[in-house]
């Protein structure tokens, strides 16, 4: 949900800030957890997972996820000047429909939502990795 | 089952190793033995009432009446464990299967005489009523405060103001006395099958009821409000689709009362009466709903305003799926259910 935001609703609307640094920051910490990710899907599926790919699943999201977040962030923020001068997306009153939308607004919500859900899903992956890596290692240790 | 059982002796003699976690309620005194010189044989149940998570005995009662309701059961059962009072009690045959109705009666439950039921704590329960009450006291008071323009809302210059549109005070009458009409219903006319809800109900229905509220509002009662494209032509024929649909609305939940006693939980298959806006059920099961629906496309057509589309849209999405549910148990519950009648939209839905 939030790569389709970021990718279609901030980074190509506003084409000022593709060529950010925030940008890159984002592409490849997406990038590398997806490969990751879609590796462990494909290889549990199989019945076949080295440990590799599920020790780099659960770990390396803890460097991966505040560099992605971080990059997610600093885009938003380089596009607000350009959303504000633009008014792009916004629809303001007076109009037939007496409807009104400020993406600007709209923007820095989004900004001020990753407080409460970034920490919920950070520490949900470092639970289930306690979880999960533990668990083979009771394996390993009993075979 | 006919063999007459009881347990002599038990009351008195708990094994010591029992903990007060796990402590036994009996209900009466079994010591006495009942043998062959008693007149007449009656056959009492005993209930066990396990947690359906853990499987933990909670609770034992002894003595049960075989006509004891399952209403009366969970009161035995609040009298061991307060905290779990009867509206949050949901009793079940199976750990998963579904709760038992309050009316049910022992004996007609396929249980032996020893019934083992199964406890799932239902949270905290709020009434019907209030809920209902707060969600649409919320709606009536909110947008009189956009209606008004009290301060901090619009631009100062525009506090405590009055719009120079017609249809703005025509739209503030109609919200209001909507929401008028529901308090009033809520505490005249309806008759709730059940008496309680999930507390957090509370705060989701008034989340939701007060902010489009609030949203809606906002726009109608704005400085800056575009009146409706077609003028007078398009708020008249609004107002009579609202009004029309108010009475229809009304008339539906006046049939509804009149088919259940006070007190009782009876269902029935309503039916059209002399009151022609009641003449809707020949086409659909809760007409109600469709009448909810239309009034809220009247107020949107009154007022042409994209928020009130959007809550009227989503009214329908959520009363569309509450009619599905009732035509279903409808059909579930009749054989004889008129087929002509769709859920909510004739023909359609």
């Amino acid at each position: 949900m939030s790569r389709v935001f970021l990718t279609w609703a901030v980074t190509h609307s506003v084409k000022e800030v593709q060529t950010e640094d925030s940008v890159l920051l984002f592409v490849v910490a997406w990038t590398i957890t997806e490969i990751i990710r879609y590796s462990f899907y494909t290889f549990s599926l199989l019945n076949h997972l080295p440990y590799l790919i599920k020790w780099a699943r659960y770990t390396l999201f803890i460097i991966l996820y505040p560099m992605g977040v971080s990059g997610e962030l600093l885009t938003i923020y380089a596009a607000l000047p350009f959303v504000r001068q633009s008014g792009l997306y916004s629809i303001s009153l007076p109009n037939k429909y007496n409807f009104s939308f400020d993406y600007y607004t709209f923007l820095i919500l989004v900004m001020i939502s990753y407080i409460p859900l970034f920490p919920q899903l950070y520490f949900h992956m470092l639970r289930q990795r306690r979880k999960v890596l533990s668990h083979t290692e009771e394996h390993k240790k009993s075979e | 089952p006919g063999a007459i059982r009881f347990r002599a002796g038990e009351a008195s003699a708990l094994p010591a190793s029992v903990s007060p976690r796990r402590r036994w309620w009996h209900g009466g005194d079994s010591a006495a033995p009942r043998g062959g010189g008693a007149k007449k044989a009656v056959l009492f149940f005993e209930v066990e009432i396990l947690d359906a998570k853990t499987r933990e005995k909670l609770c034992f009662l002894d003595k049960v009446e075989p006509q004891a309701t399952i209403a009366e059961i969970k009161n035995l059962f609040t009298k061991t464990h307060p905290q779990w009072y009867p509206a949050r009690q949901s009793l079940r045959l199976e750990p998963k299967g579904r709760s038992l109705k309050d009316e049910d009666v022992l004996q007609s439950l396929p249980v032996g005489t020893t019934a083992t039921f199964y406890f799932r704590d239902l949270g905290a329960q709020i009434s019907w009523v209030t809920v209902f009450l707060t969600e649409y006291a919320g709606p009536l008071l909110i947008y009189l405060l956009f209606y008004f323009r009290v301060p901090f809302l619009y631009g100062p210059r525009y506090d405590f103001t009055a719009s120079r549109h017609a249809v703005v005070h025509l739209a503030c009458a109609c919200h209001s006395f909507h929401y008028i009409k529901r308090l009033l219903e809520t505490l005249f006319v309806h008759r709730f099958s059940h008496g309680t809800m999930p507390l957090r109900n509370i705060f989701k229905n008034c989340t939701y009821y007060w902010g489009f509220a609030a949203w809606m509002a906002y726009y109608i009662n704005h400085p800056l409000y575009t009146p409706p494209a077609y003028g007078d032509e398009q708020v008249k024929l609004a107002l009579a689709v609202f009004l029309f649909c108010q009475l229809g609305n009304f008339s539906i939940h006046v049939a509804l009362r009149n088919l259940r006693p006070a007190g009782s939980k009876t269902r029935k298959i309503p039916y059209p009466t002399r009151n022609p806006f009641t003449w809707l059920f020949l086409l659909v099961s809760c007409p109600n709903y469709t009448y909810e629906v239309g009034s809220w496309i009247g107020f949107t057509i009154m007022t042409q305003c994209l928020p009130v589309a959007l809550f009227s849209l989503v009214g329908f999405v959520q009363m569309a799926i509450w009619a599905q549910g009732k035509h279903r148990s409808y059909l579930r519950e009749f054989r004889d259910y008129p087929p002509l009648r769709s859920p909510i939209v004739p023909f359609l839905l």
